[in-house]
């Protein structure tokens, strides 16, 4: 028998992790050696030049195209990469606010970077996991290190029910997908995804036996089952309707940038191991219940969201539900992404002859996932930037207040902050899709593969759904640029974290938004690498 | 100067985004470099915009010119393609031509964030410009969406009382039309082109999607040909009619079309003078601007099926916009009524489909930015001086104030189109057109002209009340006539409502062109069609870029074969 062995090669992907995961280890010592008042500013630093690091590790790795590594548990491709990126955008992002945040609130620990930073290297493993325990072990890494992160605050009830509630639901999310990937294991005897990644791996695996056992009447209504836990799973930590109930209180419950971090970082992770599974489990099995499973999804969760975010006064958990409502977006295109092979779709009627069918689908399904990636990252700026700007706002006192994150606290933003005004009110139109943002062209892309999926039912759903959310977006501009400052408010302090922050996210949003070419050329590339595999 | 020549579109459309660089490196305080500055930006800007409509050529060129094209995304097809034919560059004119006085107009009446303001001035100048010269359905798309932003701020920073709710209601109302539309876009250009790459050109989707067109109207004349139809056709018979709706829709809100209408009154009537002449004077007529450009060129069979429907709309409007008029007591409110009805002429011009029907319709779009504009101008002087809207509070207005009664009277004169003013011209043509037009009941016209008589009633009463009678309140006693300012601002008003009708030849010979083709078009493969070139595709000259589609397969060729004759039949 061959004993499997682990290549220098090997480590090559995990190089963002790791240094991730060195960063957290060395902040985590560096409160050994601390004193109660040496100044702690150095952490934020630190811990954004190690996301900043990753990134570019990341970034490095992106043109490889795929192979599996450690056996086939992982997977390096761009679409990892991308998604790697992504993470270390949200978490740089994070940090900034973090240090301004922390310091306000006389917290700066540093294990609270560790904690963060644990986190992320959870969310980038998370990316490259290809087998289903692995993928499992990393979804706990990140979520343990983000329940922690929410009660981190522990002053007054809000921080401690917000952990509770997070932990027992994520536990019990935690536990429907495992009981999902048992019973896949059932089905089909193996928990890798792809076969025959690297040199020993000719094991078998769910794309190969998943479609034989699919066939096999006996176990077709197990792997019915198991693909539902393991949606529901998911959908628990992406936060779609109906199994969103746990976002607002703990959106809202947790240090705002730990929901900067929870709203971009955790959902986009998710959300790429959820693809992962799914373009395995929906192709293999019948894409057409897939597409089913997501176009329901999509459709409460984008009504929903945007609903329940209509009458929000208190800005915090508005972008809660707005996050809700952007996660059903996305949804649109997971379910255009099994809708075009199976379903036959009246304006492919006109397809041209020189193109096989297969190589349509497979340019289709590299368009959209290419749209999934954009939007994902153009709602990581753009979200990060607007918790951002609440926790510039927020003040240390009003914490346990019910109208501590109120529209009230924007009245006159304008006036007294006028830059933070403006990145404000560019991050609001970029998450209603206003042009000319990143929010927008994200919507575009996304909407045009629903469109060419055939989905244009939902395409109009997505469309007036979206219209309806201007209309919370745009109460905060309201407040902000007509609305006459409150007696005797003082304006707020300036930080240079959250400043940084602010001002990054606001240019990219809008540079992105006016020229995403090279972005979405690259994101392409990615699409199609992965798809490739 | 050919580098200037060569891009004078984005040129028109990017110079007010230099002075937005610049105003915004301005000292807040500083009010007066403020206004300068904008100022000149906008002078510099209607000069371009003047040398551009000069440098189109009307007779015998080509019908979209001075097109320039840059990479975008060339991944989904999307390219920065800018060009103008005679509409686009008759109403950029009117946009660069209104754009120094609404600087004018708000010199003494903006006090607050006077830098706000100006930027917001500026950018709504590029995005209106970018709405009119794309020729890339996304291009135009984000221009149409921009505009909105800036204009929301004008209403609701620097409106009236309500002005909160009027901006609010203005944004979500043509926010909801706007983004069906973009679903509309999205299915036209996967039906109008095979798969592989696609392009969201104008022309590619355009030129795509006329042989099915040609189909379709046979299809309407003879059910025998249904059978036989191309799956495009097929496609298009079964998704056309929501498309069609689904674009009228975004441009009936923008219009206002009468039962979408109910946002102008409040918008117009909270915004601050520069948001009204802005408001009136261009942003509607990105609606009628949508249907000529958009809506009706793409999906002609299904507009001449609703035709009917549009028509009648566009009659309720006028009459009952007028009717409003006589019912009310602001003045603001009323010009915003009678710009119901005036659109009303231009949407019933647009749906004659006949060549004197839509040049009168296009005339007609550049006299309501002219008149409209200066009602609201003028308006604005008096507002600023009593703050009030109401008919009652004035009265003998005439007797303190000669210069600002004269100047009004004039422009009046030209809103109820009185013969030798330009809304004569407009309005004759459209119903000269209505009347000729085919398959449409003579009760169109006749309603329409009713319409007129009840313009000339509510203005005439209007300015019956305010400028003549005696001087009823003591606080009219001492109001003082216009500044040299408020006068050189109203005076290039009046001077153009004078020679657009007394010369409208120079106008027109832009405008014709352009409504015979969108006729030709719009009366594709009917047997009653004027014109035997029947419509016409549009030439893809432009430079192809490397990686892009440039036309749909077989276009070109076809469009090589079948030039479109520079001067009609």
């Amino acid at each position: 028998m061959n004993i499997p062995t682990i290549t220098a090669q090997d480590w090559v992907p995990l190089w963002p992790a790791l240094i991730l995961t060195l960063g957290a280890t060395v902040l985590l010592m560096s409160e050994v050696f601390s004193q109660r008042h040496t100044s702690r500013a150095y952490q934020g630093v630190l811990a954004a030049i190690t996301a900043l690091l990753a990134g570019v590790t990341a970034l490095s790795n992106a043109f490889q195209p795929a192979h599996g590594v450690f056996l086939g548990f992982g997977v390096l491709d761009p679409f990892s990469s991308f998604l790697t990126v992504v993470v270390c955008i949200g978490l740089l992002l994070a940090t900034l606010l973090a240090s301004g945040f922390l310091r306000q609130r006389n917290a700066e620990r540093g294990e609270f970077y560790a904690l963060m930073l644990f986190a992320s290297a959870g969310m980038s493993l998370l990316a490259m996991s290809a087998e289903l325990i692995t993928l499992f072990i990393n979804l706990e890494v990140l979520s343990v290190a983000t329940y922690a992160l929410t009660s981190y605050l522990r002053r007054g009830p809000r921080p401690s029910e917000a952990g509770f509630k997070y932990f027992i639901l994520g536990a019990f999310s935690s536990a429907l997908l495992l009981y999902g990937i048992a019973l896949l294991y059932g089905a089909t005897g193996t928990t890798l995804l792809y076969t025959g990644t690297s040199d020993v791996g000719r094991m078998a695996s769910i794309a190969t036996a998943l479609p034989a056992a699919f066939a096999d009447p006996n176990k077709k209504m197990l792997i019915f089952a198991a693909i539902l836990l393991i949606a529901a799973g998911f959908a628990f930590k992406i936060a779609a309707v109906p199994f969103h109930m746990w976002t607002p209180d703990v959106y809202e419950g947790a240090p705002t940038p730990v929901t900067a971090l929870m709203s971009v970082g955790v959902k986009a992770a998710a959300f790429a191991a959820m693809l992962r599974v799914f373009l395995v489990l929906g192709t293999a099995t019948d894409p057409k219940l897939a597409m089913t499973l997501f176009s329901t999804l999509a459709f409460l969760t984008m009504v929903g969201g945007n609903l329940l975010a209509l009458p929000q006064r208190n800005v915090k958990r508005m972008l809660a539900y707005s996050s809700i409502a952007h996660a059903g977006y996305i949804l649109l295109g997971v379910a255009a992404l099994f809708a075009v092979p199976s379903t036959p779709n009246e304006f492919h009627l006109l397809g041209s002859t020189t193109m096989s069918v297969a190589s349509e689908a497979t340019g289709f399904r590299s368009d959209t996932l290419r749209a999934i990636l954009f939007y994902l990252l153009a709602y990581t700026v753009t979200s990060a930037g607007s918790f951002g700007a609440i926790a510039a706002l927020e003040r240390r006192e009003d914490e346990d207040k019910p109208f501590a994150w109120d529209l009230d606290r924007f009245s006159g933003l304008a006036t007294r902050r006028p830059g933070w005004a403006v990145a404000m009110a560019v991050f609001m139109l970029s998450l209603g899709g206003i042009p000319p943002t990143i929010g927008f062209m994200g919507k575009l892309l996304l909407f045009r593969s629903a469109v060419d999926a055939g989905l244009v039912g939902l395409a109009v759903v997505g469309m007036l759904t979206s219209a309806a959310a201007v209309y919370y977006y745009l109460r905060v501009v309201v407040y902000m640029f007509m609305r006459p400052a409150p007696e005797g408010q003082i304006a707020p302090e300036r930080h240079w974290g959250t400043e940084i922050a602010l001002v990054l996210s606001s240019v990219t949003v809008v540079v992105l938004g006016v020229v995403p070419g090279s972005l979405s050329d690259w994101l392409a590339k990615a699409g199609t690498l992965f798809l490739g595999n | 100067m050919s580098f200037l020549q060569d891009n004078i579109v984005n040129w028109v459309i990017f110079s007010p985004l230099a002075f937005v660089a610049l105003v915004a490196l301005l000292p807040a305080k500083e009010e007066g470099q403020l206004r300068a500055w904008t100022f000149i930006g906008m002078l510099i800007n209607f000069g371009l915009s003047l040398w551009m409509y000069l440098s189109y050529v009307p007779k015998g060129g080509a019908e979209f010119q001075l097109e320039t094209r840059a990479h975008w995304l060339d991944s989904v097809g999307m390219s920065f393609h800018t060009g103008v034919d005679g509409l686009a560059v008759s109403l950029m004119l009117l946009t660069g031509f209104l754009g120094p006085l609404v600087v004018l107009a708000s010199w003494t009446y903006i006090h607050t964030r006077v830098k706000e303001f100006h930027l917001a001035l500026l950018l709504i100048q590029c995005a209106m410009m970018g709405a009119l010269g794309s020729l890339d359905l996304i291009l135009f798309y984000v221009f149409f969406e921009a505009m909105l932003i800036p204009m929301y701020l004008l209403i609701g920073v620097w409106g009236a009382e309500e002005r909160q709710m009027a901006a609010m209601k203005f944004f979500l109302y043509t926010l909801l039309g706007s983004l069906l539309m973009l679903v509309a876009i999205l299915a036209i250009y996967f039906i109008s082109q095979p798969a592989g790459p696609r392009s969201f050109d104008y022309a590619s989707i355009y030129n795509g999607l006329v042989a099915a067109n040609r189909e379709l109207a046979t299809c309407a004349q003879n059910s025998a040909a249904c059978v036989t139809m191309s799956p495009m056709a097929m496609t298009l018979k079964t998704y056309g009619p929501w498309l069609f709706l689904a674009f009228a829709l975004a441009f009936a809100i923008k219009v206002p079309m009468f039962p979408v209408h109910t946002w102008l009154p409040d918008a117009h009537v909270q915004a601050p003078v520069a948001g009204s002449m802005i408001l009136a004077g261009v942003m509607l007529k990105m609606g009628t601007f949508g249907f000529w450009r958009f809506a009706i060129p793409l999906f002609p069979v299904v507009a001449r099926q609703m035709r009917p429907v549009f028509a009648a709309l566009a009659v309720i409007g006028i009459v009952y916009g007028a009717l409003m008029c006589l019912a009310q007591r602001d003045i603001k409110k009323l010009i915003a009524y009678s710009s119901v009805s005036h659109l009303g002429y231009c949407m019933l011009g647009i749906f004659a489909l006949t060549g004197e029907g839509a040049t009168g319709s296009a005339y007609q779009m550049l006299n309501h930015g002219v008149s409209t504009g200066a009602l609201f101008l003028l308006f604005g002087f008096l507002y600023e001086r009593r703050h009030t809207r109401l008919m009652s509070d004035f009265g003998g207005i005439a007797k303190v104030m000669p210069l600002f009664a004269a100047l009004f009277v004039i422009i009046t004169f030209a809103s109820v189109a009185v013969p030798g003013t330009n809304g004569f011209v407009g309005e004759f043509l459209v119903l000269l057109g209505t009347f000729k037009a085919a398959n449409l009941s003579l009760w169109f016209g006749g309603l329409a002209t009713v319409g007129v008589i009840l313009g000339a009633a509510y203005m005439l009463w209007m300015v019956q009340k305010v400028f003549f009678g005696p001087l009823t309140q003591p606080a009219n006693l001492s109001l003082e006539d216009l500044s040299w300012r408020e006068a050189l601002t109203a005076l290039p008003f009046v001077v153009l409502v004078l020679v657009m009708g007394v010369m409208p030849q120079p106008f027109l010979d832009r405008l014709n062109p352009a409504s015979e083709r969108f006729v030709a078009r719009a009366t594709i493969g009917l047997s009653t069609s004027p014109n035997p070139f029947n419509a016409p595709l549009i030439p893809m000259q432009v430079m192809p870029l490397p990686g892009l589609p440039t036309a749909a397969p077989g276009a070109p060729a076809v469009a090589a074969a079948n030039p479109f004759p520079p001067n009609g039949p």
